[in-house]
């Protein structure tokens, strides 16, 4: 097709009116001979501004047109689904075996004792694994426990929590670990992804959740956070308590000292041994296990907290809580009988402490069901432990997990890697950054001095922290793969 | 994640920034003996007129909404003939929830010869960046590709300074990745914002 686009009038007429011919090219003829007929007829004298190059215009006008001038937004979420599902306890209680070892799937929080790593397989069990060699650790053998997320050890005895069930295994041979002793029905309610479960003590069973995570896209209005439908009611309780297993990786700190040997938990573990003691935060309290014969823990007393216990951090001879509004500071003077001393409160976010001498070092983070909107470091004073007062909060990315060695604080910062500060000057944190690395999924992290222990989505990665500026690492046991 | 649909659109206006880069000299050639190569700026505000439609979940209805983000937006180049010129174009766009600068590869090009108004064509092709969009706590937005072909009138002498007025089409992508929320784990907003420009400027 030809087009042509002109101006015609009749001779002595005005105004003169725009056109557009367009005559197609098959007609046999030369097309030109249209235009001389049109050009030289009596009534119409044509008056030819441009030719072929107007083509090409009205097709980008033409396009304009068709190219719809509509903002098109879609938003992609990964939605946490949740299954109702009913488990017999009692079937639960004959599945704690030892097994071949297996692959990381899932790892959840890691437990450190001697030359042994304990690696929790979310909601799975344990992997146990052989770090005399860091530069090459060695799977030894899984145990299959039901409902696992917590780890504590002293000596040869693994407490581990089964649903609502405490359980004692003798690690002896770590190849072939053994239940010694239960606590039954212990642990009332519990959360494993954000899914809770709770006992039926009448009928022996745990009405669980299990947890698919499915991806949704919505069509948005590309300015707003706009809810679909239902979105904000659909489950009102996790956004208070999500964040309590969710992460339930991060890892830090030092165990307390006690009549046997213990092994090292993190910030965000739920497990803390002290003297003849085991302390097990639950959802909304905090229970007590007297281990003075350690493979038959017998249940002691039981302190209520409030809802939205996360962690227990054992320093010296006190507990230090951390729930989703704040931390509590436990007197442990006596070990029967912890006795709170404050509270310190906070913006609600999900946030391991982690103690050095006065200070409390505890982490804020927004994100998955932890419901708050800071993402902070705040430094605590707690030389006087009945009045904690704030010291400086320093703003940070996704903190998760945290470690000290004193100066150096290790501190996780999710998918942005891990940030090593100097902590020497307690006003000035955020300009003594040692280091920030990157290329890593951080959640969890264990200094042991000279050996830095990571956990993050991806894997366990081990380093050599002897210079904090350069860590090396010595070894990495990435998810799906056993060594 | 960049959209085949741009990205043709966009191969399509850098081959014909290439062609034109490439058969400007012999434009050249056959223009006067007397043009010279020479600087040109062609600086625009104005507006992107939009529509959206949203919604629509769990079995609420739909709504759509009118758009308007004002941009603004200058081109430098060097003239290559009487009718052609190709450049870089930086510019701003204020979205309501992002603000975008794009950089990009430019072209104007005079379709017409009119004493006192020229039609000309106006490309631009390139990246939209996010470097001075403020992000709320826990939300991350990213810039993306952008193309903006489209149509003017210069009002002015031919060799001189000229008033323009340009129509044009401009398709900016934007990813945002957003604070998760209750149940979700991860959330993240693909845009696309297809615009017409309506544009006052200056080229000189």
């Amino acid at each position: 097709m030809t087009c042509i686009f002109g101006v015609r009038y009749r001779p002595g007429a005005l105004p003169a009116d725009d056109f557009v011919l367009c005559l197609p090219t098959n007609l046999g003829r030369d097309v030109s001979l249209y235009y001389s007929e049109i050009k030289y007829s009596e009534t119409y004298k044509l008056l030819v501004l441009m030719k072929a190059k107007l083509l090409s215009f009205f097709v980008v006008i033409l396009s304009i047109g068709l190219w719809s001038c509509n903002d098109k937004c879609t938003e992609t979420r990964v939605t946490r689904r949740q299954t109702s599902v009913t488990r017999s306890m009692m079937e639960i209680r004959g599945q704690i075996k030892a097994q071949p070892p297996r692959e990381l799937v899932r790892p959840g929080k890691m437990y450190v004792k001697g030359n042994y790593l304990f690696v929790n397989e979310i909601k799975e069990g344990i992997h146990i694994i052989d770090n005399s060699n860091p530069a090459n650790p060695k799977f030894i053998s899984f145990i299959n426990i039901p409902g696992n997320g917590d780890i504590a050890v002293r000596d040869n005895i693994l407490y581990a929590d089964s649903f609502a069930d405490l359980v004692a295994l003798d690690i002896q041979d770590p190849a072939q670990a053994s239940e010694k002793g239960r606590v039954k029905n212990v642990f009332k309610t519990g959360m494993f992804d954000g899914g809770m479960w709770t006992l039926n003590e009448a009928i022996g069973a745990i009405n669980d959740v299990d947890v698919k995570f499915v991806t949704e896209t919505y069509t948005t209005n590309c300015e707003e956070n706009i809810s679909p439908g239902g979105w904000w009611w659909s489950s009102p309780w996790s956004i208070a308590f999500d964040g309590a297993y969710l992460n339930s990786s991060s890892s830090a700190g030092q165990a307390a000292t006690s009549g046997g040997t213990n092994g090292q938990a993190g910030s965000m573990a739920r497990f803390a041994l002290y003297e003849n003691f085991l302390y097990a935060v639950g959802q909304n309290s905090m229970q007590l296990f007297n281990i003075s014969n350690p493979a038959q823990p017998q249940q002691s007393t039981n302190i209520e907290l409030g809802w939205g216990i996360e962690t227990i951090f054992p320093y010296e001879n006190k507990l230090f809580i951390g729930s989703t509004t704040g931390m509590f500071i436990f007197d442990n003077s006596t070990p029967a009988t912890p006795k709170q001393l404050s509270v310190f409160r906070h913006g609600r976010s999900c946030d391991p402490v982690v103690v050095h001498e006065n200070i409390a070092y505890v982490t804020l983070r927004t994100g998955t069901g932890c419901g708050g909107s800071q993402n902070q470091l705040e430094l605590v004073d707690i030389s006087n432990p009945t009045s904690p007062q704030l010291i400086k909060s320093y703003q940070m990315e996704n903190p998760h997990g945290l470690s000290i060695d004193f100066p150096t604080l290790y501190l996780c910062e999710g998918d942005k890697g891990l940030k090593l500060f100097d902590v020497k000057d307690k006003y000035a944190i955020d300009k003594n950054q040692i280091a920030h690395f990157k290329g890593m999924d951080a959640y969890d992290v264990i200094s042991l001095g000279k050996t830095l222990l990571l956990i993050g989505k991806d894997g366990f990665y081990q380093y050599d922290a002897s210079n904090p500026k350069d860590l090396k690492q010595i070894s990495k046991i990435p998810v799906g793969k056993a060594i | 994640m960049i959209y085949p649909q741009t990205k043709k659109i966009m191969k399509l206006i850098l081959t014909i920034f290439t062609i034109l880069v490439l058969v400007s000299g012999s434009l050249m050639a056959q223009d006067k003996a007397d043009f010279t190569r020479k600087y040109v700026n062609h600086t625009e505000f104005g507006g992107l007129f939009g529509r959206v439609k949203y919604g629509g979940f769990n079995g609420g209805a739909e709504a759509t909404e009118n758009r308007l983000s004002l941009t603004a937006q200058m081109f430098q180049g060097i003239k290559w003939s009487s009718s052609l010129a190709t450049g870089i174009t930086v510019g701003m766009d204020w979205y309501k929830t992002a603000l975008i600068n794009p950089v990009a590869l430019g072209a104007r090009y005079d379709i017409t010869r009119g004493r006192v108004a020229r039609l000309y064509a106006t490309a631009d092709a390139g990246y939209g960046f996010a470097w001075f969009h403020d992000d709320p706590q826990g939300f991350k937005t990213k810039g993306g590709l952008m193309v903006n072909p489209g149509l003017g009138l210069k009002y002015g002498k031919p060799d001189g300074a000229a008033f323009t007025l340009g129509i044009s089409w401009k398709r900016q992508e934007v990813n945002v990745e957003k604070a998760s929320w209750n149940n979700e784990v991860d959330r993240t907003e693909e845009r696309i914002y297809n615009r017409l420009a309506l544009r006052l400027g200056m080229i000189f």
